[in-house]
C-alpha cells in the first residue's frame, strides 16, 4: 500500500539460534579437518602394528575438544 | 597400590650339570623374569639348547600344522595328566597324522576326478543334441569330418558345393558335425571359414554324448557323497582329537620353552649364569626352591639395583578390584618402575567421569545387562577386563542417573519452569528446589535437570577440571622428586602451581579484594621458575592451562548432546508419530527402539572416549611418562594339563 513500508523484524531468538548453530557447525568442521589427518595416520600405523589401535584412537579424538568448545559456546548463547 | 611391585635383581650361578634342574625349577615356579644375555665383548657364551629341543620343536610344528588344518579353537576342557600325555604322545601323533593323511589324500583324489568330470562335460556339451556315437567321428580314409560352431544354418551353402555330404546341426548351440568326401575338403573348409567356423575337437571316447553326460552326472553324485562322508570323518577326527591336540600343544610348548632357555643364559665351559628379576617378596621362595631341587649346588645372590641405569621389569601391584583398569593403562603405556602407577586413580576417575557424562538410569541398565551377558558368554582374556571396566562405569552411570533423574532421555520428575510444567515420567514425583545457584540465575534442584542447569554445570565442570589437573601436577611433583630430587620437582611441576596461585591472586586483585601487585609478583616468580624448569617450552605451554581446564566442560556438553539425541527420539516417536494411532503406533515403537539402540551404541563410545581422553591427555600429561618394561616371568600358565 502507498505510504507504508514493509518492516522486516529480526527475531533475536532466531539470531541466537543461528549463532549457536554456526558455533557447533563450524567447530565441527574444524575438528573434522584436524581429525582427518590424524585419523589417516592412525589407520596407517594400525595396519603396520595392530596394537596401535588404542593410541591411534586417542590421538584421533584429541581435536574433539574444538567441537566441545563449539558446543559449550552454543549452550552459552541459547 | 600406586607403585609397581618391588623387584629384586637376582643372579643364579651354578655348574652346568645342574642347569637342567635349575631351568626346570624356574619354569615351574613361574616368578623369575630372565634378563636376556647379550654376548658382546664377554668371555661368556650364549648357552646351547638342550638336546631334545630339535625333536620337541619338530613335533610342535607337526602338531600345529594339523591343528591349523583342522581349525581347532581354544576351549574349556578337563585337564589332562602330563605323564599319560607324554607316554602316548608319539604314538597318538603318528596315528593322527597317518589317519588324517589317508583321508585328505583320498579326498584330494576325488576332488581331482571331479574336476576331470567337469571338464569332460564342458567338452561334450556342444554335441549333446547330436545323436552320433563319438567313435564314429574318427578313423575314415576318404571322409573328412568337421566339428565346431558356425554362425547359422549352412545346409544351402554346402549343397551348392556337393550333394555327397552328411550334416548334423544343432540350431540352439549352432554346433555342426559335417561329413564330406576328402576330395572336397578344401572347398568346404573355405566355405566354412566364410560362415565363421570355429573347430571344437570331439573327445576320444565311445558312446553318444548324451549317454556319456548322464554317466558323468551319476558318477559326480557318488563322488560328492564320498567327499562329504570323508569330510564328516575328518570332522570326527577333529572332535576326537581336539582335547589331545590342545593338551599336547601345551606340554610341547612348555617343553620347547624349557629346552630353548639356555639361549637366554650366559655359559662358560663348566658354569652357567642366569641374570634376572624376581618380585622382592618372592626372593626367598626362589632361593629355597632352587636349593632343594639342586641340593644346594646353585648359588643365588641379590644384586644392588643401580639407579636409573637398569630397565627394571614392571609388575602391577594393585588391589583386585582395580585390575581391569590395568588394560586401560597398557593401552597408553605401562608405568616405569620408579613412577607412580595411576591404575587406582583411573579406577576412581574414569567411571566417575563416564557416569557424569552419561548419567541415565535406562542406558545404565541396558549396558549393564549387555556387559554382564558378554562377560558370561565370551570366554576371552582380552574382552573380560574391558567388560569389567564397562560394568564399573555403568554402576557410576546408575548413581548419576538417579542424581539426574533421567531414564532414556525422559526426565523422571516433573519440573516447574517459566514456560509451565514439564511432566516427568513418574507421576507425582516433583522436583525439589534446593538453593539458587550463583551463576546464571539458575536453581539447583533434586533431581538435577542438566538441561536447565547448564551454566552452573559448565562452571562446575571447569572447577572439577582445575582440581583434576592440579592433582596431576602434585603427582608430577612427587614423581619428579622421587626421580630427580626436590629442586627439579619444584621448578618443573611446582612452578605450575605457583603460576596458578599467581593467576588466582591477580583475579582477586582485579576484583579489588587485594592489591593486584601481589598477584603479579607471584605470577612472575612462577613464570621464572617455569622457564628455569622447562625452558622455552614452559611459557609456550602456559595457555594449555586454560584449554585443558575448559576441556572438562565436555563432562556436561557430551552428556547434554546424549540427552538431546534421546529426547529427540522420544519426541519423534511419541509426540509426532504415536498420536496418529493404528499402524503408526507400531512405527513409533520401531523408531523408539531403533533410535535408542543407536544412542546406546553412542553411549559406550562417546562418554568412554571422552572420559578416557580426559585421563590420557589432560591428566597423564601432568605427571606420567610410562614406557616401563613388561614383567614376564619364565614359565607357563597351564590351561589344559596338570602334573
Amino acid at each position: 500500500m502507498v505510504g507504508e513500508e514493509a518492516i522486516t523484524m529480526i527475531d533475536p531468538a532466531g539470531l541466537k539460534a543461528i549463532g549457536a548453530g554456526l558455533a557447533v557447525g563450524l567447530a565441527g568442521v574444524g575438528s573434522g579437518i584436524a581429525e582427518k589427518d590424524i585419523g589417516a595416520a592412525a589407520v596407517g600405523a594400525m595396519t603396520e602394528r595392530e596394537e596401535m589401535f588404542g593410541k591411534g584412537l586417542i590421538m584421533t579424538v584429541i581435536p574433539e575438544t574444538i567441537v566441545i568448545f563449539g558446543l559449550v559456546v552454543a549452550l552459552l548463547i541459547s | 597400590m600406586l607403585k609397581p611391585k618391588s623387584m629384586t635383581r637376582a643372579v643364579i650361578v651354578g655348574h652346568k650339570e645342574v642347569m637342567d634342574e635349575t631351568v626346570e625349577t624356574l619354569h615351574d615356579i613361574n616368578i623369575f623374569h630372565i634378563e636376556e644375555y647379550n654376548e658382546e665383548d664377554s668371555t661368556f657364551k650364549i648357552g646351547k639348547p638342550f638336546e631334545n629341543a630339535g625333536d620337541v620343536s619338530k613335533k610342535l610344528v607337526q602338531l600345529r600344522s594339523i591343528s591349523s588344518f583342522l581349525g581347532i579353537k581354544p576351549k574349556e576342557v578337563p585337564k589332562q595328566d602330563t605323564k599319560v600325555l607324554w607316554a602316548e604322545l608319539d604314538e597318538k601323533l603318528a596315528l593322527l597324522e597317518s589317519e588324517l593323511d589317508k583321508k585328505t589324500e583320498e579326498k584330494n583324489s576325488y576332488e581331482t576326478r571331479l574336476k576331470e568330470l567337469d571338464s569332460l562335460q564342458k567338452e561334450l556339451e556342444p554335441f549333446v543334441s547330436i545323436p552320433i556315437d563319438l567313435k564314429n567321428y574318427r578313423g575314415y580314409e576318404n571322409v573328412s569330418v568337421f566339428t565346431g560352431t558356425v554362425k547359422g544354418d549352412i545346409s544351402s551353402d554346402i549343397s551348392a558345393i556337393t550333394n555327397d555330404y552328411e550334416l548334423e546341426f544343432d540350431p540352439d548351440r549352432l554346433t555342426i558335425a559335417l561329413f564330406v568326401r576328402k576330395d572336397n575338403e578344401e572347398i568346404v573348409a573355405e566355405m566354412l571359414a566364410d560362415n565363421e567356423f570355429r573347430e571344437i575337437r570331439v573327445p576320444n571316447m565311445e558312446g553318444t554324448p548324451s549317454e556319456i553326460i548322464a554317466n558323468v552326472e551319476s558318477e559326480r553324485n557318488t563322488i560328492k557323497e564320498k567327499i562329504s562322508s570323508l569330510e564328516k570323518s575328518i570332522s570326527d577326527i577333529k572332535e576326537r582329537y581336539s582335547d589331545f591336540i590342545l593338551a599336547s600343544d601345551e606340554i610341547l610348548s612348555i617343553e620347547s620353552q624349557k629346552s630353548e632357555a639356555p639361549l637366554r643364559i650366559a655359559t662358560s665351559e663348566h658354569t652357567f649364569v642366569i641374570d634376572g628379576w624376581v618380585p622382592s617378596d618372592e626372593y626367598n621362595k626362589l632361593t629355597r626352591k632352587l636349593e632343594s631341587s639342586t641340593n644346594g649346588r646353585v648359588f643365588v645372590s641379590k644384586q644392588e639395583v643401580v639407579e636409573e641405569e637398569e630397565e627394571v621389569p614392571v609388575k602391577y601391584d594393585n588391589p583386585k578390584v582395580t585390575k581391569p583398569f590395568e588394560a586401560i593403562m597398557n593401552l597408553y603405556a605401562r608405568p616405569k618402575y620408579k613412577e607412580i602407577d595411576p591404575t587406582v586413580l583411573i579406577f576412581v576417575f574414569f567411571p566417575l567421569f563416564y557416569g557424569m557424562i552419561l548419567g541415565d538410569i535406562g542406558y545404565a541398565l541396558i549396558l549393564l545387562g549387555l556387559a554382564l551377558g558378554i562377560k558370561k558368554m565370551v570366554n576371552s582374556d582380552a574382552i573380560k577386563p574391558l567388560m569389567n571396566v564397562l560394568i564399573y562405569c555403568q554402576i557410576s552411570t546408575l548413581i548419576f542417573g538417579i542424581l539426574y533423574g533421567e531414564f532414556l532421555g525422559f526426565p523422571l520428575a516433573s519440573l516447574h519452569t517459566e514456560h509451565g510444567i514439564e511432566a516427568g515420567l513418574i507421576a507425582g514425583f516433583e522436583t525439589i528446589n534446593l538453593f539458587a545457584s550463583p551463576i546464571g540465575g539458575e536453581m539447583v534442584t533434586f533431581p538435577i535437570h542438566r538441561t536447565h542447569l547448564s551454566m552452573t554445570l559448565i562452571v562446575l565442570t571447569v572447577l572439577i577440571g582445575i582440581a583434576h589437573i592440579n592433582f596431576g601436577y602434585i603427582l608430577g611433583f612427587i614423581n619428579m622428586r622421587r626421580m630427580h630430587g626436590f629442586k627439579h620437582a619444584m621448578l618443573e611441576k611446582g612452578s605450575w602451581l605457583v603460576v596458578e596461585v599467581g593467576i588466582a591472586l591477580i583475579v582477586l586483585g582485579y576484583l579489588k579484594y587485594i592489591n593486584i601487585a601481589i598477584g603479579i609478583l607471584v605470577f612472575l616468580i612462577g613464570f621464572v621458575m617455569l622457564v628455569k624448569g622447562e625452558g622455552i617450552k614452559g611459557p609456550i605451554e602456559l595457555p594449555s592451562l586454560l584449554s585443558n581446564s575448559l576441556s572438562y566442560t565436555r563432562l556436561i556438553a557430551v552428556g547434554l548432546s546424549s540427552i538431546y539425541i534421546a529426547s529427540t527420539v522420544n519426541l519423534i516417536a511419541f509426540e509426532m508419530i504415536w498420536p496418529q494411532g493404528g499402524i503408526a503406533a507400531v512405527f513409533a515403537i520401531f523408531v523408539f527402539i531403533f533410535g535408542h539402540t543407536l544412542n546406546t551404541a553412542l553411549s559406550i563410545i562417546a562418554p568412554g572416549l571422552h572420559a578416557l581422553r580426559l585421563q590420557y591427555v589432560e591428566f597423564f600429561t601432568k605427571f606420567y611418562e610410562g614406557g616401563g618394561k613388561e614383567y614376564s616371568p619364565f614359565g607357563y600358565i597351564r590351561k589344559y594339563t596338570e602334573e
